[in-house]
């Protein structure tokens, strides 16, 4: 008898765990407004960043009683991967923060509101060349909200005390390589346990800079690989050498980062500097220090600069917002409202309105200065920033760094993981 | 032992029913009303999105542009050319292996050491089972990340004892471990399954053991394992289909990637990459299939060696064969 009752409870026990293993998990929200209209805002970034935007987003409620913004936000990975569940569900938020790599792929798919056609949203103080980075098929699907560029960030009191001469404007990825070999191998950084610097392996950005430096593309015009798995191979034996000699850091620490600051290592205070964003990098110096400094990407061989000015963020809307016009003044207010301008600083970025920017600049303090001066020094120097990513691109981003996790746990070989990128990424950019 | 009594008997096919019951049709149509909430729910939210999902496996949906018909594709991809593919089911079998054997012995000790609790035996009870509410939770399993990563509990615990192991979630040998011992430690329904079972073994047959000078270990080989071999069947089942779609554990221990350098990347959390991250839809239902027939297979091949171990005690006639 009991043998029946097994058989039945398993019979049904298995029915059930089969079904929820195809059904997954469902979940929705409902939102109540007495009377007001609410706005749901999410972006990605730091505890910095999220004190300004909240404060900002107070002074927009102050100024417009009849509309709430509900805010989230996220670091930049889990943020990537919330966003694209909540955009597949047709559950996009009303107003979001996205990344150039993002853009294409939400507009082809119709998650993005065409901004271009609602009035309340001004643009005639933006930078005419960054405003269209956020044209998509003739359309102004995202606003840029901010001029970035990479850096190598670094905490300048343990540079110097090591002994290392400070990177300076022109200098090469061989003498960058040198400086982490000096950083590692000196008695103060020793002391620390730290090391000269973030593995560049797990970084689509920073090889894409490598890349730029030999006068090579990530992708071409026509939404291809500009490099071939060669290039690749040797980015990687060479990031990997760096790695066995020490200079740079460990898979363990390296495999950590999730694009928040607080996960490099430099935050984890186990190396002296990073690769970042100039405007995130102001989440740095609440963990490392005052001491922290942006120095500019290393250039190619030859003196070829490999960064550019990036539209650091843009702002879109869902395309199917039930409040299209508040949605519209709501980012018209964080792009050209100069009360709010005045409190976001440099926060995203060097602003795109110009004479937002002009008004700012002299009065910003703190990190905000260090990220303007950083900017102006190649003001005219850089090359054309390349096209908006194809839409293949935001997966390969990850697809990258955990390639990369297997030649630094010593899995697969430079050239093995290369071949294998490669192939994964003309695939992806085919489909 | 009363199962008889609670079975459903067959109603006789005979329509010479008399005066009190309402004609059969009509029983039936209030059957259907009573199950309705069941039936709506199971049509709506399992078959329904069951029979889509097996559409979309033979689609290229990527959940923003419409589905496309591309046969096998997606099957043919998976086998052929998908190397993460096989990383992601070498993980989930390794991890199957691990955890679901440990995670039986472990409920299996506590429970007959639960046997002999005379004071406090609810207590104790609930004190284990604890961890399996808790367990399945995101809040723990990130707390289990920060126990396991460098400078954690474990890391300095161990470095105590002159074991330098570092972070386990960031090495790709220890990572796995450290999410099987999640599951490990939620060991409470299958112990209080076997709780239940243990009570059910009739003291006499101890006794009479005893009598013949039969130690512990002999009754346990010669009288627990054997009565027991249903309830331990029954928990084997549910826990190895279980351990097939682990993924609270694996995604918040891993940080949502499955890594290091995709040492935890198990079925359901690729299966979840390729879906939601890279939004290759019909590619994830695919898998969801893929994993389906082959949890089927498992448990066929489980139920089908059942014969040659599990003993049913009152089944006078078939027993073990």
């Amino acid at each position: 008898m009991l043998r029946n009752r097994t058989r039945v409870s398993c019979a049904l026990a298995l029915t059930f765990t089969l079904c929820a293993a195809l059904t997954g998990c469902g979940g929705g929200e409902g939102g109540g407004s007495g009377g007001k209209v609410t706005l749901r805002f999410t972006w990605w970034g730091n505890p910095d960043r999220a004190a300004r935007t909240e404060a900002a987003i107070k002074l927009f409620e102050k100024k417009n009683p009849a509309i709430r913004i509900s805010t989230s936000f996220a670091g930049f990975d889990a943020y990537k991967q919330k966003l694209a569940t909540q955009a597949a569900g047709g559950d996009a938020p009303d107003v979001m923060q996205l990344d150039y790599r993002m853009i294409n792929q939400y507009a082809d798919g119709g998650v993005l509101l065409d901004l271009g056609r609602h009035k309340e949203l001004r643009t005639s103080e933006m930078d005419k060349g960054l405003l269209a980075t956020g044209v998509v098929n003739d359309r102004q699907y995202a606003i840029p909200v901010a001029r970035g560029s990479e850096t190598v960030v670094y905490d300048s009191v343990l540079w110097r005390k090591a002994g290392v001469p400070e990177p300076k404007l022109g200098w090469t990825w061989d003498d960058w390589a040198d400086a982490m070999r000096k950083l590692s191998r000196s008695k103060a950084v020793e002391d620390a346990g730290r090391v000269g610097g973030t593995d560049p392996g797990q970084s689509e950005d920073v090889f894409e800079i490598w890349l730029r430096g030999q006068g090579k593309v990530l992708y071409t015009d026509d939404y291809r690989l500009g490099f071939t798995a060669d290039d690749l191979a040797r980015y990687w034996e060479w990031c990997s050498g760096l790695r066995k000699e020490g200079a740079v850091s460990p898979a363990e620490q390296t495999t950590q980062m999730d694009g928040s600051v607080e996960n490099t290592p430099l935050g984890r205070l186990k190396a002296v500097s990073d690769f970042n964003w100039d405007a995130p990098a102001s989440g740095f110096p609440a963990i490392v220090g005052e001491g922290v400094k942006l120095a500019p990407m290393p250039a190619g061989e030859d003196g070829t600069p490999g960064q550019y000015y990036k539209p650091s963020m843009f702002f879109g809307a869902s395309a199917k917002t039930g409040h299209p016009k508040e949605a519209a003044r709501f980012i018209d207010f964080l792009l050209n409202d100069p009360e709010a301008g005045a409190i976001l600083g440099n926060t995203r970025g060097i602003p795109a309105n110009d004479s937002i920017r002009k008004a700012v600049t002299p009065k910003l303090e703190g990190f905000d200065v260090v990220v303007s001066t950083y900017q102006k020094q190649f003001e005219g120097k850089l090359k054309d920033p390349p096209p908006a990513p194809p839409k293949g691109d935001a997966s390969l981003q990850t697809t990258f760094s955990r390639d990369y996790d297997q030649v630094s746990f010593e899995r697969m070989s430079p050239r093995e993981a290369a071949e294998n990128y490669v192939t994964e990424a003309k695939a992806e950019l085919r489909q | 032992m009363t199962a008889t009594a609670t079975r459903p008997q067959p109603a006789p096919a005979s329509a010479g029913r008399t005066g009190k019951r309402p004609p059969k049709r009509e029983r039936e149509g209030a059957a259907w009303v009573f199950l309705s909430p069941w039936v709506l729910g199971a049509c709506v939210l399992t078959l329904l999105p069951m029979a889509v999902s097996l559409y979309l496996s033979f689609t290229n949906y990527d959940m923003f542009n419409d589905p496309s018909w591309v046969g096998f594709r997606n099957y043919v991809q998976m086998f052929t050319e998908d190397p993460r593919f096989w990383r992601s089911v070498t993980s989930t079998l390794t991890y199957v292996v691990i955890a679901v054997p440990l995670q039986l012995a472990l409920a299996l000790a506590v429970a007959i050491a639960l046997k002999s609790v005379k004071r406090g035996k609810g207590f104790y009870r609930s004190a284990f089972y604890a961890p399996s509410l808790l367990g399945a939770s995101m809040s723990v399993a990130l707390v289990w990340r920060a126990i396991f990563n460098d400078g954690g509990t474990v890391d300095n615990l161990l470095s105590w004892f002159g074991l330098d192991i570092g972070g386990w979630v960031n090495k790709p040998g220890w990572a796995l471990v450290a999410v099987a011992l999640l599951t490990v430690w939620q060991f409470g329904a299958p112990m209080v399954i076997f709780l239940a079972g243990l009570q059910q073994i009739p003291g006499e047959l101890y006794e009479a053991a005893a009598m013949d000078g039969a130690g512990w270990w002999r009754q346990f080989r010669s009288i627990t394992l054997p009565m027991l071999s249903p309830v331990l069947f029954f928990n084997l089942v549910l826990q190895t289909i279980q351990a097939f779609q682990v993924f609270t554990p694996a995604f918040a221990v891993s940080g949502g990637k499955g890594g290091p350098a995709d040492s935890t990347l198990f079925y359901t959390l690729y299966l979840y990459d390729r879906g939601f991250t890279a939004s290759h839809m019909g590619y994830a239902s695919a898998m969801a299939w893929v994993l389906l027939v082959a949890i089927g297979i498992v448990t066929a091949v489980l139920f089908r060696t059942s014969r040659s171990w599990v003993f049913y005690a009152n089944d006078d006639n078939e027993g073990a064969r």
